[in-house]
């Protein structure tokens, strides 16, 4: 049975009952962190977003993908199709050798994939019996378990399970509530949407009272994290490991402020929430390289909501809905790009783009509905920059009754899909340091079921890393 | 085991006046057990709270903070609290976005529509649901056209509001042949923008005959229990009143183990709203559970909210999470939601939100809408279609920071309707021991406290045994300091 979102929120938090929940405040990082100097950052586009508005047939090639895209995305008032010549060129497709090309409102990114080199492109990602509800699919994106396996909590969640104890902070949402993704059961994972709100609140007025609040604070928590009743161990180990960090991190702010205005201000100037939350990974990064105490938080998560585009979605036009979502999107992340090289740790940083599905290729009035699967975009100084995996078969012919590109993992297939779990695996093994055995055993699951339709042969080693 | 003819004490009470409302302030516990008889029953407690009248409310204003703080500042003090905490589970039920419908008089409308469905007919809610505006821009029901089907709707209305993807065995509800037939029966209905009412327009609907490519609109060939030849909705007649008839048929869809789906799917929704958490992925107890309150209710083919939640709220499911402190492993508690907790810590305090603003007057001096931002649950704009998550998801640290920050502002406010803490205990009480018997009565947890917390509650009164007698006259930091560390606490997140 797939878990929905809720019911995968609600595991893991059972799971909390089983993990060690003593907690210690001596923030001393147990070091098996295997990701070593590295940095995770995982954004994701939350509703849907339009793979092939994202990346998009230039020409045939052998597949006839720019006239099937033709056949289904009209021209005119309303229309979605986007004009051969308004696209950013990245290069043929491996399978059909269609030249491909970014939406316009990529350029930024587009700027980032021509001149650094340093975005990979992986077409097609998906899971078997993909799931068209939002909960479902962003429940399984999440959990990174499609067949619903006895796996609780996220999969980064479960990969921190096997590195950080209770008393560490590895990472951090930059969210208001805590990402499916990053649910686990063992360290200590917290959200802040905005450092410099994150300091405790005394009543600073009664000033002389401020420790005898804090001593009685912190047992309060240290208490209920030892209940055995789920709800309360999860409340108590947040809220002990929140108290500690907002003692640290909201100088993070200030230091950051200080020293780096400038870039700071190139946030600003794209005036859109998530630069502002590309700013607060920056501002944590920045005090990590700096060595601040208490401060060791290596993956951040973050989101742009708004891809449920199913009117009104726009063509090329920037000001489109999509347009406009996906520009907002590449321009905070050319930024944070640009800030990661500036302090040195741009080839340490790999950020991560998923949503929990594509949309479908015949446009509805003037939006698309619900699809299957799309590209992942994954950016960093040490990505090997190009195109992976196949462009999903978007012949009408070839579709599935229901409108969407069939998920396959048959070899023979030229229009084999990318697993989800092999990005996952691949990144954790390649990029987080975690040995292939173990991501096999705590992490991913292979499925059952017939090999070319679900996934029963891991493939960890996509090359998409420079060594 | 117990039933509706179960004696409650008062803090039986209570527990149905925190869980059916926002805490038990002792005027409103007061009356309920003025009006429910000399000797309170479960059952008499939940007639006294289902017999409100089920009049709309509507708020209204310009802007979403300013229509979301008079929601809140009504709520602060309803005519019934029931009625306002079920038009909050409806309102997370049939989740609407300010932000998506864009009209603040369409969503004011539906609101309203929340408040006087609360607890009447279930298949006249959703018929209702179907033709409302706000709804319809929410989901795109006006750009679901004849020549370009958009399934949005047509997906949601039996994913979340009547069937649910997957039965509680996990076997699938429905196809996407049946969003797409669904989809094409919803085809021409829209709204009047002057007057925000629902219009059909026929040029755009979907005639059978029409699209002979398509098919009949055949639903449920494969599921629903209604064998392979499924079910039209275009039989009775093709037109305006196709999305009644799908209703019709939504409601007499029955499970892989032959219940009535919607009856399951929705019992489920408010077990988990009204008892714990456990009911959001239940097992076979928690199944058996929610198919004996729906027996109970006789709310299969009468859809009578009001003999369902009376079921609900005379169930030992009911009383679960009442248990007093300490907690273990079995014990059952739920999370608080901001509007809980909000509401809750105001009313039991005795503080008014002042000002159009509905702010609270002390610290960062923020508004209701402000506070509840930052505590992850703004009205009118849910963070999605499917409302929100809930449990431990509201605990995360940003969220519980806001809910830290708010405690902070609400007993550091000394100007008017502020916290007036000697309003509320005794000041002449000296003993730390009775002092915080005091503050814990006031937010209405005496019961919820362990001794290890108690120590820690003492050990910060007398600064850890330093003055063993306090002088509240003359300073009055510490029992708002402690009111401020009771409604920062574990216990106090939770009901």
């Amino acid at each position: 049975m797939k878990l929905s979102r809720r019911r995968f929120l609600q595991s893991a938090a059972a799971g909390a009952m089983l993990g060690p929940t003593v907690f210690n405040h001596a923030l001393v990082a147990r070091s098996l962190a295997a990701i070593g100097n590295r940095y995770l950052v995982v954004v994701c586009l939350d509703g849907g977003n339009d793979g092939v508005n994202t990346v998009t047939p230039i020409t045939d090639g052998s597949a006839g993908l720019r006239q099937a895209y033709d056949a289904q995305r009209f021209d005119g008032n309303g229309g979605l199709n986007l004009p051969v010549g308004s696209l950013l060129p990245i290069g043929a497709d491996p399978n059909s050798g269609a030249e491909l090309g970014f939406h316009p409102a990529l350029k930024a990114l587009h700027n980032l994939y021509d001149q650094k080199g340093s975005v990979a492109v992986v077409q097609g990602v998906g899971y078997p019996d993909y799931d068209l509800s939002h909960e479902v699919s962003m429940g399984i994106w999440e959990s990174g378990n499609p067949s619903g396996a006895g796996l609780s909590g996220g999969w980064i969640g479960r990969h921190l399970e096997q590195g950080y104890g209770p008393s560490d902070i590895p990472a951090v949402g930059v969210e208001w509530s805590l990402p499916g993704d990053l649910r686990q059961s063992v360290t200590s994972v917290l959200t802040i949407k905005r450092l410099q709100w994150f300091g405790f609140p005394y009543d600073w007025e009664e000033w002389q009272d401020v420790a005898a609040k804090r001593t009685a604070f912190e047992g309060l928590y240290a208490q209920a994290a030892g209940t055995g009743l789920a709800s309360f161990d999860f409340a108590g180990t947040t809220g002990a490991a929140t108290l500690v960090a907002s003692e640290a991190y909201p100088a993070l702010h200030d230091d950051y402020e200080a020293d780096r205005s400038e870039m700071s201000a190139r946030y600003g100037a794209i005036d859109r929430d998530l630069a502002d939350d590309f700013r607060e990974v920056a501002k944590m990064i920045h005090g990590v390289e700096r060595g601040v105490p208490n401060v060791g938080a290596r993956y951040f998560r973050l989101s742009q909501g708004g891809y449920d585009t199913h009117a009104q979605q726009g063509g090329q036009d920037v000001e489109g809905r999509h347009g406009y979502l996906l520009k907002e999107l590449a321009d905070s992340l050319e930024a944070f790009y640009e800030d990661l090289e500036d302090m040195g740790a741009a080839s340490r940083v790999l950020t991560v783009v998923f949503s929990e599905f594509s949309r479908r290729i015949l446009q509805n009035g003037n939006g698309s509905d619900h699809g299957s699967q799309g590209p992942m975009l994954l950016i960093g100084g040490a990505v090997k920059g190009g195109i992976y995996g196949n462009h999903p078969n978007i012949d009408p012919a070839a579709l599935n009754p229901d409108g969407n590109t069939p998920y396959s993992q048959d070899p023979a297939d030229s229009f084999r899909s990318v697993d989800l779990r092999d990005v996952y695996g691949s990144t954790l093994k390649q990029w987080a340091g975690m040995a292939h055995g173990d991501i096999l055993s705590h992490v991913l699951a292979l499925d059952s079921g017939p090999s070319g339709e679900y996934w029963t042969t891991e493939n960890f080693d996509l090359d998409l890393f420079v060594p | 085991m117990g039933d509706e003819n179960t004696i409650l004490d008062e803090n039986g009470v209570r527990h149905v006046l925190r869980r059916t409302g926002f805490g038990a302030p002792p005027k409103e516990l007061a009356k309920v057990l003025r009006k429910a008889g000399k000797t309170p029953t479960r059952g008499s407690v939940a007639d006294v709270l289902l017999n409100f009248k089920a009049r709309a409310f509507r708020p209204r204003g310009d802007y979403l903070y300013r229509a979301h703080n008079k929601w809140v500042a009504k709520m602060q003090k309803p005519k019934s609290a029931l009625q306002s905490k079920l038009a909050v589970f409806w309102h997370g039920y049939f989740a609407t976005q300010s932000s998506v419908v864009g009209e603040l008089r369409f969503l004011s409308t539906q609101i309203g529509l929340l408040h006087e469905y609360a607890r009447g007919n279930f298949k006249d809610f959703v018929k209702a649901i179907n033709r409302d505006p706000a709804m319809m821009l929410m989901l795109d029901t006006p750009r679901n056209k004849k020549h370009a089907l958009n399934e949005n709707y047509a997906r949601e209305l039996q994913e979340i509001f009547t069937l649910g993807v997957k039965d509680l065995h996990g076997q699938p509800n429905y196809t996407q042949s049946d969003v797409v037939n669904i989809a094409r029966c919803f085809t021409g209905w829209t709204y009047d923008w002057k007057r925000g009412t629902p219009e059909f327009d026929d040029w755009q609907h979907d005639y059978e005959a029409d699209f002979p490519d398509r098919g009949p609109k055949l639903l449920f060939q494969s599921t629903g229990g209604f064998g392979s030849a499924g079910r039209n909705p275009a039989e009775q007649g093709e037109g305006e009143d196709e999305i009644d008839h799908v209703t019709d048929i939504l409601f007499e869809h029955t499970d892989s183990q032959g219940h009535n789906t919607v009856a399951r799917q929705l019992t489920q929704r408010l077990m988990s709203f009204f008892c714990h958490d456990a009911f959001e992925a239940p097992g076979a107890a928690e199944i058996a559970v929610i198919d004996e309150v729906i027996a109970t209710s006789g709310f299969v083919g009468a859809w009578d909210l009001t003999r369902l939640l009376r079921a609900l709220f005379t169930h030992d499911c009911f009383f679960e999470t009442s248990s007093a402190a300490p907690y273990g492993t079995t014990t059952r508690k739920a999370v608080k939601s901001p509007i809980d907790f909000f509401l809750t810590t105001l009313r039991l305090t005795g503080v008014k939100l002042r000002t159009a603003d509905a702010r609270v007057f002390g610290g960062s001096y923020d508004s209701a809408y402000g506070h509840l931002s930052q505590m992850g649950q703004v009205l009118m704009e849910p963070p999605s279609v499917f409302g929100w998550d809930g449990g431990t998801s509201w605990l995360s640290s940003s969220a519980l920071m806001a809910r830290f920050r708010f405690a902070r502002d609400l007993t550091a406010s000394r100007e008017g309707g502020g916290f007036r803490p000697e309003k509320l205990v005794d000041f002449g009480l000296s003993d730390p021991e009775e002092i915080l018997d005091a503050v814990l009565d006031v937010l209405g947890i005496p019961d919820q406290v362990t001794e290890a917390e108690r120590q820690i509650y003492i050990g910060y009164l007398t600064d850890d045994g330093a003055s063993p007698v306090l002088d509240l006259h003359e300073d009055d930091t510490k029992v708002r300091g402690l009111t401020c560390l009771i409604i920062q606490s574990p216990a106090f997140q939770h009901h």
